[in-house]
């Protein structure tokens, strides 16, 4: 309390130092008749602004130095390395512009400040000047614009048609932790069905076991893909708006309760050709004091959520990594599939109901996993997302972590 | 148009709450919204001071705060939830409060009848209104904050499902304050409508003779532009607001669908959360630029006076705000690149969005050719507009990687977006607005503001700004709202910049506090504002022709008649270097 008392004490001190001080410069001026002559201060101001702007236009360049570590590694994936391209020729033409603009703001301010005998040209206005400086910006954003939606179609491709060897995995997000399902060695999702019949505590995702494809399915505590295999995300998310990212891909979407989402893309880097390339950042060439090594021999891609979802949103992060096929196959085989993992409680479940495993031959279709919701609207929503196989997942084995604190 | 002349003004006594609280004055309406709006300031920025601290000290422990806030701070660390409370409370307490109503509120009611020649608005009546729904919202809103649930924490865009499910478990945030939210909103709106029909209403009709819309100051036209938006715009956050409120509370399923929560599979069925986010951004985007239109007016206007020069291109100015709006209400999903709504929308958003770049572009340019060749006076005042320009430019640019959908899949909702719109809004808008209350300052309060306090608060102001956010574009994996983020190696490498970007945040809050100060002392203690001179700068507007007592009616006689257009300076002709608007045209002039 007296702590408190006292800051407030220096800081009112303060204020009061600085207004008598304002106060003192201002009556000096008064008692000149100078109160509204600003002559000395376009002076002073004149060159105190350029003074700034130099400095400025300094500290900006060198951020560029100073944030160096902050930049993350070359995108790990196709889309991630075009994205970059984008960026980096956006910031060069902006870039340029930033400075230019700057430049004569500056300058035109110390160059014309106001002196007692000069006085201002009337100009107000030239048809030519505004005709050039309407048409440069338009051509400027025509390029940025076509240049951008090339980009923008070849993340997200218009056609239904999916790559041959595309492996498929489906993220669902909920408070806070996510939940990725693998389709098992078959390459299909067990169906869900969003119906209170089915979505329980134990399975949230409401996965139909009377369908034979879910028997294989695997939940993953950290994302696995391939180099080189293109790899597709069904989104989803169980409670409120998710967003799923991986930053070192340059990907992200949305993930929302009844409307699925999804995207695609190639990894093109593996973990270990990553860290490679971090040896040469100085952040991540550092000793880490508590390892004792270098930091990149940890690193390993990471998975966050970046729509805000809750008090523990900043908590869900999930570890990702890219490996070879072979590799990645070998990861598989040591997923037990959830199916066989909690047999016991799922057989008993479907006793109960006088249903058996695998008993369904039901369609695999998206109409299934909107709780059977067929309309026009459900399934258009989705018209521009590779068609999403029945989709899945139940959490028993993902206990919500509440992020660390 | 109104000539008429009210002789009769100042014989009626009025009583002291007639006067200064339900007063119906167009000048004292100002008054208090600036003053309002400055409370609100305090209380924005105080709440950015916090979460700045657990930003920059994620590890330290402060006792005073528990001291302050009790069970929120527990061991003397916000928790996360009251993080979430005071983000969202910060970002709707300035885009509302202070930068809607604090900006527009204060320079309409000040500057419309002022510099259209008018005796008061259309309607003083609803102009109050305007002010006490706006007081009201804010109450309501302030009122949250000492619910047990806490304030409403869902972000300043309120996104359901987080903000539709009524659920403690979900989020505390989304129970009662999440309704009050909502409420305060609705009374928000309320009072933008009202405020802004009218000055629609007044800069239409009650313009005085010779004031065709030709010769209106660029600050009327962005105000009459700015109230457009808002009467165009609002409403659609009015029904969102309700649908929501539906959703909430009679479990209708506008915006949900097939949500599970802890286990259970609840009812709704069919709702699209992307729903809420088209209504909200509908509004969402014009509101920016009912944010950004003002002060381009203020900037317009302050750097002109002080160049002696006319604003460079002023159809153009007036061409390119009215082509924004346009175009403002074609960019809102811009705000939705990566909401799961369809690709294809995405493109024809990026095509507006970076269409909208080229009027925007071409206001900065006519800004620096004003300055061009000028003979500029640097007072605090074009100081801060200047400032203006260069937080545009800065801010505006960076909007080009944005607008670019494809760019904007790794940047959206990440700290670059936050270093994006603070400046071109937060930082801008605030600029324009000092710029604005240093050049009519004489006008408001009678006295003169002291100018040395004003160059410290512009330099110090200016420095930090900068200090925070460009860091922050370097940030720009690092996803927004996040409370502490050392559990991500991705970005626990952004702990000392955190620091460094609080300190500055710091520092910005005692200038911010020493302006305050100076506004109090000045309005009371500062040098008189008197008769003897009543045009300081030299302008050719309107509002320097009015005694420097505040008169109901604001001309003792008759209104006058304007003749030429506002930015007449250094023509050559007559003994000054500015031409009223009063100044009948002479010989040789050329009408404008
Ligand atoms: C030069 C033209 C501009 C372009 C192309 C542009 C583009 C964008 C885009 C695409 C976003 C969304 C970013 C994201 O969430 O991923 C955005 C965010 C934003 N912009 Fe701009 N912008 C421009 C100018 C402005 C201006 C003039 C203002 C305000 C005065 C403004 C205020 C905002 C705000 C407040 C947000 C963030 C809202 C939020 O998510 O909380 N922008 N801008
Ligand atoms: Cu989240
Ligand atoms: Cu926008």
């Amino acid at each position: 309390m007296l702590n408190i008392l006292l800051t407030l004490a220096v800081i009112i001190l303060f204020y009061t130092v600085a207004l008598f001080l304002g106060g003192i410069v201002e009556r000096v001026r008064a008692l000149k008749g100078e109160e509204l002559d600003y002559t000395k201060n376009n002076q002073t101001h004149g060159k105190l602004f350029l003074i700034y702007g130099v400095f400025f236009l300094l500290m900006f360049a060198f951020s560029f130095k100073y944030m160096d570590f902050a930049s993350l590694p070359k995108a790990a994936s196709n889309w991630g390395v075009e994205i970059d391209e984008l960026f980096v020729i956006t910031a060069w033409i902006t870039g340029i512009i930033f400075v230019v603009t700057h430049i004569a703001l500056f300058y035109f301010v110390w160059k014309y400040r106001g002196e007692k005998d000069k006085k201002a040209t009337f100009f107000a206005h030239s048809s030519t000047l505004e005709l050039v400086w309407t048409s440069i910006p338009a051509l400027a954003m025509a390029v940025l614009v076509v240049m951008g939606l090339k980009t923008w179609f070849n993340v997200f491709p218009n056609k239904k048609t999916l790559p041959a060897n595309q492996l498929t995995i489906e993220a669902t997000g909920k408070q806070f932790n996510w939940m990725l399902r693998y389709p098992g060695p078959d390459g299909v999702f067990g169906r869900r069905v969003l119906s209170k019949e089915f979505v329980s505590p134990d399975n949230e995702l409401g996965i139909d076991w009377t369908d034979p494809a879910s028997h294989d399915d695997f939940f993953a505590s950290e994302l696995y893909m391939v180099k080189g295999r293109p790899v597709r995300f069904n989104l989803g998310a169980l409670d409120v708006l998710h967003s799923f990212y991986l930053p070192h891909f340059r990907m992200k979407m949305d993930c929302v309760p009844g409307v699925p989402t999804g995207i695609g893309f190639t990894p093109t880097m593996t973990d270990d050709e990553t860290r490679e390339l971090l040896k040469s950042n100085s952040h991540w060439a550092s000793i880490d004091p508590e390892t004792n090594e270098p930091r990149y021999v940890k690193f390993n891609y990471e998975l966050a959520c970046a729509e805000l979802c809750g008090k523990s949103h900043y908590g869900m992060m999930m570890p990702a990594h890219v490996v070879s096929q072979s590799k990645f196959e070998e990861w598989t085989k040591t997923q037990k599939p959830f199916f066989e993992v909690n047999k016991d409680r799922i057989q008993a479940w479907l006793a109960a109901r006088n249903l058996s495993a695998g008993a369904s031959k039901g369609s695999n279709n998206y109409a299934a996993f909107n709780g059977g919701d067929t309309s026009k609207k459900a399934l258009k929503l989705d018209s521009n997302m590779t068609k999403v196989e029945g989709a899945t997942h139940n959490i028993a084995d993902n206990k919500a972590t509440e992020g660390k604190q | 148009m109104a000539t008429i002349a009210h002789g009769d003004h100042g014989h009626h006594e009025e009583s002291f709450l007639e006067k200064y609280i339900f007063s119906q004055d167009h000048k004292m309406i100002a008054r208090q919204f600036l003053f309002t709006g400055i409370f609100w300031s305090i209380v924005g920025a105080a709440m950015s001071v916090l979460f700045r601290l657990q930003l920059g000290w994620p590890n330290e422990t402060f006792p005073f705060l528990e001291t302050l806030l009790g069970k929120w701070a527990e061991g003397g660390r916000i928790s996360n939830e009251f993080y979430y409370s005071l983000v969202t409370m910060h970002g709707t307490i300035l885009v509302f409060f202070v930068l809607t109503a604090g900006l527009s509120g204060t320079f309409a009611n000040l500057l419309i009848p002022y510099q259209i020649g008018a005796r008061d608005m259309a309607s003083p009546f609803m102009n109050m209104l305007s002010y006490w729904f706006f007081l009201l919202a804010g109450l309501l809103m302030l009122f949250s904050l000492f619910l047990q649930t806490g304030a409403a924490s869902g972000g300043w865009t309120m996104y359901p499902p987080l903000s539709g499910i009524r659920d403690a478990k979900v989020n505390a945030g989304s129970m009662w304050g999440t309704d009050l939210w909502f409420f305060s909103m609705s009374m928000f709106i309320v009072s933008s409508l009202l405020g802004g029909l009218n000055y629609i209403a007044t800069i239409l009709n009650l313009r005085t003779k010779g004031m065709t819309m030709w010769r209106l100051p660029l600050p009327v036209w962005a105000l009459l532009f700015t109230a457009i938006l808002g009467v165009l715009a609002f409403p659609p956050l009015l029904s969102a607001a309700l649908l929501l409120e539906f959703d909430r509370i009679f479990d209708t399923s506008f915006y949900l669908s097939d949500i599970v929560v802890g286990g259970n599979l609840l009812d709704y069925k069919g709702g699209s959360p992307i729903l809420y986010q088209h209504l909200f951004w509908f509004l969402g985007h014009p509101e920016v630029y009912i944010i950004i239109l003002p002060a381009f007016g203020i900037t317009s206007e302050v750097l002109s006076v002080n160049s002696r020069k006319p604003v460079f291109g002023y159809k153009a100015m007036v061409y390119a705000i009215g082509i924004i709006v346009l175009l403002g209400f074609l960019v809102w999903a811009h705000h939705m690149y990566m909401s799961g709504m369809n690709p294809f929308l995405g493109s024809i958003f990026t095509l507006f969005t970076l269409l909208i770049a080229v009027p925007s572009a071409v206001k900065v340019f006519n800004w620096l050719t004003t300055i061009w060749k000028g003979n500029l006076r640097l007072t605090p005042a074009m100081m801060f507009a200047l400032g203006f320009v260069s937080l545009f430019i800065s801010g505006g640019l960076t909007g080009l990687f944005l607008g670019n959908s494809a760019i904007d899949i790794p940047l959206h909702d990440t700290y670059f977006v936050v270093a994006h719109f603070h400046i071109v809004m937060g930082v801008a808008a605030f600029f324009a607005m000092f710029a604005g209350v240093y050049h009519w300052f004489p006008k408001m309060f009678g006295r003169y503001i002291n100018d040395t306090l004003g160059y410290v608060h512009f330099y110090t102001t200016i420095i930090s700004a900068y200090a925070i956010f460009i860091p922050m574009h370097f940030m720009l994996s690092l996803p927004r709202r996040y409370y502490v983020f050392s559990n991500y190696q991705t970005f626990n490498i952004f702990e000392d910049v955190s620091k460094f970007i609080s300190v500055f945040a710091i520092i910005s809050f005692m200038a911010q506090i020493l302006f305050v100060v100076n506004i109090v002392y000045s309005a009371l203690k500062g040098r008189k504002f008197t008769s003897e001179n009543l045009n300081p700068w030299g302008s050719n507007t309107l509002e320097w022709t009015t005694p420097a007592e505040h008169i109901h009616g604001n001309w003792p006689g008759e209104i006058p008649e304007v003749y030429r257009w506002p930015y007449d300076y250094s023509t050559g002709h007559g003994n000054t270097d500015f031409r009223p608007q009063t100044e009948p045209l002479q010989e040789g002039e050329d009408a404008h």
